[in-house]
């Protein structure tokens, strides 16, 4: 047990009670408040790291009340490998943000600076909610609501154009979202076994089983939700838009983190509870990923406003998650996880350093119009080539390991898709070095007025490319925390393309918490199974 | 101390160097940035020397150590260590690498001594000394391929060091990508080398390809993806295009990283991967032909070229491709050799031409507007001859003895190989007509007002001016110029061009057939399970070859200065006589035409593509639109039946009474 | 009165009658007392008098609860059991939230206290009476005491034509729709033989024959297109738009939340009480009605400008969720239906106490411009405004989600699945509107025009800035908040609120 062991809801609580208080406080306080708040957040993830002793497995910090008895939904949370560095990230990310808005020069932003913090505080605790989350209402309940501050965050405080965009997005996401809604009940009323209590507890929905009849449906309605918020070609429609809107602290989160929260939904809830479909339609997905990273990546490097190469080419590196998730290989998706991270840090970090950029740009974000910035900003240029580095996946960088498992755990089964994907790695190189060129160098532009960054922005970026050199020298951290979960949300999937025998599975059962095995389970899942029956 | 703490202690020097300069950038006064680089790769070059003779105590079989950090990546079937490999080809490159590092840090010293980018310069300089000593050292093929990419990394950086050219900034991304191409073809095969022989260790994988057959398909697959890394590294054939262009860089940058070291790591990783090559020998012998092919094309360019410093560069080219012939013919040691004198006359060329250029206020880099500088730079004249003498194999100098030696294993292996050695003949004498070419073009002639100026010891001032493009220099990244830093003028850059002249000159003596073996004893316990290591031609064969060789070379000089000092106006006729040749060569055989029309302009194409009709038609049009069209035309529909008026609703009522009513009537009949 | 006499004859249980009582004696009351013309009596007297009614009957009907012990009543014509009692709560609630709505409204003013508030206390004595009716006579009596104080009520503000046409198209339309619905019970009658539900219900199911019967299917046809009328089922619908909009809005408050739940409760009793065993022949068909009206709700929603027309499809389209609960014919959809009438309630009278706020003092009345800048003018009432749009949109915070969740669940389970899905999608759709009034309210300077109608001068009422005017009517602003507040409380502990619906589950025979 951990030095100081605060209950899950309460640490999830924290981003949100502040923000409440903050209301009530005077404007000034309100931010030191959300700082103070996602300061301590964070720090206390860094002790859930260290406690967690590497090759570690299983749930711990377990919360599990009977919530809602009526429609079988357990307000109960936890934290695994799987999810320990995906709230860590959160957190740092949430506190970066926070920092970037926090000291921003008095503009629009600081109209109402207490709501602003507020909105902010309800993102992070119902980010956190949906990573802790495990019992599936909760979860969708968790995802879906992610979505009110953010629809806030962007109508009120964005740029131009910003209710047609929020709007656009808020309703995009949400079509995926409600299907889910309505897919989640489903799964929780039909593989509800006769005479069963209807539960959405994961691990319960994990043992329990659906015919692969009534699966594809439902994993259809859940990869609509995930790949949305991801965003995946052709689901990115959103994007533009809201990327153009959104002011750049929040897009960094929205980019950095909401993202995630889709794609880890695919091995948190999808992989173990639907493993038929997830076989079953794996080339799809495959096809997909494949189609993200090379159309992402074509975009990034035609585009010309700089927001938009980052949110392009996030769209490209959920490709790569998705690709590495689908190849149902544990190679893979521990390349997946280790991305989900590393990609949320650069990204979040491009975001930020893109806020410097314009206003050295004369508030420009048109890379037409940059240019010549490394001059009088070595610093800025250092951080920032870092950063390109790490996003083109340069060996060395945590994101290039991310990639290679996630590429090996392509090749092993499905290589004709990973040749194509390391196109993508290529692309990459094109699109960020091009990025980086314009911004830095060439000849001045004219409105560009080169000078080093504040000490502000130093708090809110330097941080993040210390962790991105950090996790480069010593990627161990994160796999070897993440391994046992991620590998045991994909056993039964594997087993169902023929990766493992069954003897490996079966120990498989005590690990996923709550896991008393069902007695006799056959490690492929059939109608015949109890509860098969109960779908009409 | 043991080899590896050595090898440790050699890697991380640099890196300190790096770190101490890029944090400390604003602290370090004058040149004193220069000097720290300098000092820390010098001791980086003294661990190299202990390294090696601590290797030297133990006992043949024992030469081979790998030391490991920590664990860098385990998961599933992936355990890779952070471990350096010590054994005596690493060693033979850490010294090579940290030496001539050395002593082009110290020419730098000077010679970019009033560049405003001064710290960066070398902090760039240092993080590539570090990356590539990462490379050679890497004790598997992860590590490898991170040193592989940290040094296209430095590379790219120095290569847009003057960031304010866009042909600068434009070679940079052009040879970058090109390094992530060959970075992605070595990650494939480490994946199918992890698949065929389970671990990605060097040494694990060498003992397990052992029980592979020979030609196994994956096996030569592995064996070509290993090539495409190496060639895109070593600018060969076809992915050499951003070598030319990589000249762009300050000179030190081309004679370091485009000259001595990093091109010749793909000669390196071949040498290194023998045991898997000599198990798939089509994908040697592929190898040795592509490398045939690259050091002719080179050398055809080489002479038609004007530009001087990327005739040096062809030239490297073409050099690298008799290494490549060389490790692919199995003759490891000789490759290694010719890699190491390259090293040290080609570094010594760029010097020389990089005082030249110097001395021309760095507004010209072409041989048509130089001439005459013998008296003017008598320094810069000797070395420089010397360069192109060892380069042109000049008989006793240590060009002579490398590539010929390289030559000889070639005629020795037989079959395709003898062919393509034959053709390296040929092509030596194109070398040492060009090498000279250089000489007589730069040196004798009519001295140009520049090379008169400086003779009566004052330089030429003129703004600097982009060589390509003309158009005037943005002097805020800063330029050697507009003061001249010339080999005549500062004992820092005559220095180190005095030693590798030296090198140059007696560089061979180490590895004279029948008489010294100092390279091929020494690299012995790394090839010791070669298949090849004792079938090696007679002395008598090899002298021969050599003999051959000398006499090609003289015949190249001697032509040339036929062409270029006793009849001037030869070269013009030949010229027009032979135009569709020679824009053929001066077009590089239109190799950046092709590539420009078959990747760069497709790609952007698609890009544009996407972002115009696929997004506008399908994603905003089909998706976003369609839904909300449906819904609109509802809401249109909705409104239209909702008038207001009550016999409007009455009649729907009455139809959905009737509908109603019909329905239930259906159901019970 | 007539009932107390009637009910000297046969055997009767007053305590469980006493909801009812305590609503007609109101009524009666509120009347004589407003012969008395005294500012005071009709300023402060009536409304009091008639809360205390409501509080009566409501506070009774928590007395007599009891779950599972059903108490027929008047020889069975009528029944208080759990959905009536909860049913009757929810009438007192409405009932509290229109009066406090009024108060300070022209209509009353015009109307005349004493005449509208004992109006709306018989309206709502016809709900109860509805609610618990278990009997065909009852069943009609009920519905006809619950529209007649109500048509007139529409028409209450005398000087305005809009009010007027309301009223009347009111009129026309139930009058047409009450006369469906007595020819279709007449026809019941015929095919059964017995007005008692139970009576009907043992007919049916005894004769396998009478459940295909043309004659009692005509007749359920016509009945079920007299409640669907009344429950703004499509397409029967369409009044309710003009008049939710021509109507005042406290008494179009009113209507959306009590009026919808006296026809669900009705409806829920008929099929599931009398005609149970002829579900396969009636859920099809409902469940048809239930599609249609989701889908034509949601759409007819998104082109309004005027909030009240915007409420009134919306309410449509809620009627749909509703109905979709009914279809499964299990006790699951009659829980789910019961929860989801109870937190439509809170949803809308939040909703509709906002409108009235504004449209007091904005020259734009009703219409989606006079909500802009609200965000900023007085944040309370715009916080309540968006509480009230997320949970109509059904997102997580708010009991709206667990309403849909609750549903959702019970078409899964009683196997109509794709009434789930038509659920979501409506949801979909409707985001488009509920967003729409959001964004007006939070995100200035707004960017989406809507046309709307040319401004009305309006008497302000207190000072006229919109702080002022949102003090200067505390009843409609503490009920928005209050609504709201107890919208995101179900929204994060539903427990309770779910329990009770689960009692009420056991109030009818349903498995």
């Amino acid at each position: 047990m951990p030095v100081l062991d605060i209950p899950l809801p309460a640490f999830m609580a924290i981003p949100f009670v502040a923000g409440l208080i903050g209301l009530a406080a005077p404007a000034r306080a309100a931010r030191w408040l959300a700082l103070a708040a996602s300061a301590g957040a964070f720090a206390y993830t860094i002790f859930m790291i260290a406690d967690f002793a590497p090759g570690g497995e299983g749930l711990r910090y377990v919360t599990d009340e009977p919530w809602i008895p009526e429609l079988g939904i357990r307000f109960s949370l936890g934290v695994d490998g799987l999810s320990l560095f995906l709230i860590s990230l959160t957190a740092l990310l949430w506190l970066a943000a926070t920092l970037a808005a926090a000291f921003r020069p008095p503009d629009r932003l600081f109209e109402r600076p207490a709501a602003f913090f507020f909105h902010m505080g309800l993102a992070e605790t119902a980010v956190l909610g949906a990573f802790l989350a495990q019992d599936l209402a909760l979860f969708v309940a968790f995802f879906d609501l992610m979505l009110v501050p953010f629809y806030f965050l962007i109508g009120q405080w964005g740029g131009r154009e910003r209710v047609a965009a929020t709007t656009k997005f808020v309703i995009y996401t949400l079509v995926g979202s409600l299907l889910m809604l309505a897919a989640a009940v489903a799964l929780g009323v039909l593989s509800t076994p006769k005479g069963g209590e209807l539960s959405f507890a994961l691990p319960e929905l994990a043992r329990r089983s659906l015919p692969e009849g009534t699966q594809i449906p439902i994993f259809l309605a859940f990869a609509a939700a995930f790949l949305v918020k991801a965003p995946a070609f052709p689901f990115h429609g959103w994007l533009p838009d809201a990327y153009r809107a959104t002011p750049l602290p929040v897009l960094a989160l929205l980019s950095a983190v909401l993202s995630k929260v889709g794609v880890y939904g695919f091995i948190r809830v999808v992989l173990p509870i639907l493993p038929d479909a997830s076989v079953a339609l794996q080339e799809l997905m495959l096809v997909i990923a494949v189609f993200s990273i090379l159309y992402g990546s074509a975009l990034a490097f035609s585009t010309d406003d700089a927001r938009l190469v980052v949110g392009y080419s996030s769209i490209a590196q959920l490709g790569f998650i998705v690709l590495g998730i689908f190849a149902l290989d544990p190679k893979g998706a521990q390349g997946a996880v280790l991305q989900m991270v590393t990609h949320g840090v650069v990204a979040a970090a491009l975001f930020l350093i893109i806020g410097v950029l314009a206003v050295r740009a004369g508030g420009s974000e048109s890379l037409a119009r940059m240019g010549g910035l490394a001059m009088r900003a070595p610093v800025l240029a250092a951080l920032f080539l870092i950063v390109s580095f790490a996003t083109l996946a340069m060996p060395g960088s945590p994101n290039f390991v991310g990639e290679l498992l996630i590429l090996f755990g392509t090749f092993e089964d499905k290589i004709v898709y990973g040749l194509v994907a390391s196109v993508g790695i290529v692309l990459a190189a094109v699109y960020m070095i091009r990025f980086f060129q314009a911004a830095m160098h060439h000849r001045a532009g004219p409105e560009v007025a080169s000078r080093e960054m504040g000490r502000v922005d130093m708090a809110g970026i330097a941080p993040l490319v210390a962790v991105v050199v950090a996790l480069g020298i010593y990627p161990q951290l994160v796999l070897a925390r993440t391994e046992g979960d991620t590998t045991a949300r994909l056993r039964e999937a594997r087993q169902l393309a023929g990766g493992v025998p069954d003897t490996e599975a079966q120990p498989a059962r005590g690990v996923t918490p709550g896991g008393a095995t069902v007695p006799g389970e056959a490690p492929i899942r059939s109608p015949s199974r109890p509860g098969g029956e109960s779908v009409p | 101390m043991t080899p590896v703490s050595w090898g440790w202690v050699v890697l991380l020097l640099p890196l300190a160097g790096t770190i101490g300069i890029a944090l400390g950038w604003r602290a370090l006064p004058g040149r004193s940035a220069g000097w720290l680089g300098s000092v820390t790769v010098g001791l980086s070059f003294l661990a190299g020397i202990g390294m090696y003779l601590t290797l030297e105590e133990l006992p043949h079989e024992e030469r081979r150590l790998v030391g490991s950090a920590f664990r860098y990546i385990g998961t599933d079937t992936v355990d890779v260590d952070l471990a350096i490999l010590a054994d005596p080809l690493s060693t033979f490159m850490v010294l090579v690498v940290s030496g001539v590092s050395f002593l082009i840090h110290v020419y730098s010293v000077s010679y970019l001594g009033s560049d405003r980018g001064y710290a960066r310069f070398f902090a760039y300089l240092n993080f590539f000394v570090f990356s590539m000593l990462l490379l050679v050292l890497a004790a598997n093929f992860v590590l490898l391929i991170v040193g592989w990419a940290f040094v296209g990394a430095a590379s790219y950086l120095l290569i847009s060091f003057w960031y304010r050219r866009d042909t600068a900034t434009s070679a940079g991304i052009k040879a970058f990508v090109i390094n992530v191409i060959g970075d992605v073809a070595l990650v494939v095969a480490a994946f199918l080398i992890l698949n065929e022989l389970g671990t990605l260790d060097y040494l694990g994988a060498f003992e397990a390809v052992r029980e592979v057959p020979h030609d196994e398909g994956v096996l030569v697959a592995t064996c070509l993806l290993l090539l495409v890394g190496a060639f895109a590294k070593s600018g060969q054939i076809p992915l050499h295009t951003w070598l030319p262009d990589a000249m762009e860089g300050p000179t030190p940058v081309s004679a370091l990283i485009h000259a001595a070291t990093m091109v010749t790591a793909g000669v390196y990783l071949i040498a290194r991967c023998h045991p898997l090559f000599e198990r798939a020998p089509t994908a040697a012998a592929i190898g040795a032909v592509i490398g045939t092919l690259t050091l002719v094309f080179a050398a055809t360019v080489a002479l038609v070229a004007t530009d001087l410093k990327r005739i040096i560069a062809y030239s490297t080219i073409s050099q690298i491709g008799y290494m490549v012939l060389g490790v692919t013919a199995f003759a490891y040691s000789a490759g290694l050799f010719h890699l190491m004198t390259h090293a040290f006359f080609k570094a010594l060329l760029f010097m020389g031409a990089g005082s030249v250029v110097s001395a021309l206020g760095m507004t010209n880099e072409s041989i048509d507007r130089m001439g005459g500088f013998r008296k003017a730079m008598p320094f810069t004249f000797v070395t420089f001859t010397i360069g192109a003498a060892a380069l042109a194999s000049f008989p006793l100098l240590s060009g002579f003895f490398s590539k010929d030696e390289v030559i000889a294993y070639a005629l020795h292996r037989g079959g395709i190989y003898s062919v393509l050695g034959i053709v390296a003949y040929a092509a030596a004498l194109l070398t040492a007509f060009y090498a000279f070419r250089m000489v007589f073009r730069v040196f004798f002639g009519e001295p140009v007002p520049e090379a008169q100026q400086l003779a009566e010891g004052e330089l030429a001032h003129v703004g600097p001016r982009n060589p390509l493009t003309g158009e005037e220099e943005d002097t805020d990244v800063g330029f050697p110029g507009p003061e001249h830093h010339i080999a005549e003028h500062s004992w820092s850059m005559k220095a180190p061009m005095a030693v590798l002249a030296v090198l140059a000159v007696v560089g061979g003596v180490v590895a004279i057939p029948g008489l010294t073996h100092g390279v091929e004893t020494f690299l012995e316990p790394t090839f010791a399970e070669s298949e090849f290591i004792a079938d090696k031609p007679a002395p008598a064969d090899q002298l021969k070859d050599l003999a051959i060789g000398g006499v090609l070379a003289l015949l190249g000089i001697a032509a040339a200065y036929l062409v270029y000092i006793r009849r001037p106006g030869l070269a013009r006729s030949a010229r027009e006589r032979l135009r569709p040749v020679h824009s053929f060569f001066a077009h590089k055989w239109y190799f950046d035409e092709l590539y420009d029309r078959a990747f760069v302009r497709p790609s952007r194409g698609l890009g544009r593509f996407g972002r115009t009709t696929v997004e506008r038609v399908l994603v905003q049009g089909a998706i976003v639109g369609g839904a909300t069209g449906v819904v609109r035309a509802g809401t249109a529909l909705a409104r239209s039946i909702q008038t207001g008026y009550l016999r409007a609703y009455a009649l729907l009522l009455l139809a959905g009474v009737c509908a109603l009513a019909l329905y239930f009537l259906i159901a019970s009949g | 009165m007539s009932l107390l006499v009637a009910a000297a004859a046969p055997k009767i249980d007053l305590a469980s009658l006493s909801p009812l009582i305590a609503l007609v004696g109101g009524s009666v009351v509120v009347l004589m007392a407003s012969l008395a013309s005294s500012a005071l009596v009709q300023r402060v007297v009536l409304p009091i008098l008639g809360a205390l009614s409501l509080l009566a009957a409501g506070g009774l009907s928590i007395a007599i609860w009891e779950p599972g012990r059903v108490r027929p009543v008047v020889e069975g014509a009528l029944v208080f059991d759990t959905l009536t009692l909860f049913l009757t709560l929810l009438f007192a609630a409405a009932g509290l939230a229109t009066i406090a709505l009024s108060i300070r409204d022209e209509a009353i003013r015009e109307a005349g206290a004493g005449e509208y508030l004992s109006l709306l206390l018989a309206s709502i004595a016809g709900m109860v009476l509805l609610a618990g009716a278990t009997n065909l006579v009852t069943f009609f009596l009920g519905l006809e005491l619950l529209s007649i104080p109500l048509y007139v009520l529409c028409a209450s503000l005398v000087r305005r034509r809009e009010s007027l046409e309301s009223g009347l198209k009111y009129l026309v339309i139930g009058s047409f729709g009450s006369a469906t619905l007595l020819y279709g019970l007449a026809l019941v009658y015929g095919a059964t033989g017995a007005t008692g539900f139970d009576s009907i219900a043992r007919t049916v199911g005894a004769r396998a024959a009478t459940a295909t019967d043309p004659l009692l299917l005509t007749g359920v046809a016509f009945t079920v297109t007299g409640l669907a009328f009344k429950a703004s089922i499509a397409p029967f619908h369409q009044w309710t738009p003009d008049v939710y909009q021509g109507a005042p809005t406290p008494i179009t408050t009113f209507m959306a939340v009590a009026t919808k739940a006296a026809a669900f409760g009705v409806i829920l009793r008929f099929f599931l009480d009398a005609l149970p065993d002829a579900i396969d022949t009636w859920a099809p068909a409902l469940a048809a009605l239930a599609i249609a009206t989701i889908v034509i709700g949601n759409v007819g929603a998104i082109a309004q400008s005027s909030l009240k027309r915007m409420l009134a499809w919306s309410g449509v389209a809620q009627a749909g969720y509703l109905l979709a609960g009914v279809v499964v014919g299990t006790r699951l959809g009659l829980q789910a239906t019961v929860f989801y009438l109870a937190i439509y309630l809170l949803m809308n009278v939040a909703a509709f106490a906002v409108i009235v706020a504004r449209e007091r003092f904005s020259e734009h009345g009703d219409d989606l411009r006079s909500l802009e800048g609200l965000g900023r003018a007085s944040p309370w009432l715009a916080a309540s405004m968006t509480v009230a749009m997320l949970a109509l949109a059904g997102i997580p915070g708010t009991a709206g989600l667990w309403g849909k969740f609750y549903l959702i669940r019970a078409t899964f389970e009683g196997e109509y699945g794709v009434l789930g899905v038509a659920i979501v999608v409506g949801s979909i759709i409707s985001l488009v509107y509920y967003l729409r009034v959001i964004a007006t309210m939070w995100f200035d300077p707004i960017e989406i025009r809507v046309p709307g109608p040319p401004g009305r001068q309006v008497r302000p009422v207190g000072s006229g800035s919109p702080e002022a005017d949102a003090r200067a009517q505390p009843e409609v602003a503490g009920l928005a908040i209050l609504c709201a507040a107890a919208t995101v409380f179900f929204g994060v502990i539903p427990a309770p609120l779910m329990s009770v619906a689960v009692e009420v589950g056991t109030a009818l025979g349903v498995r």
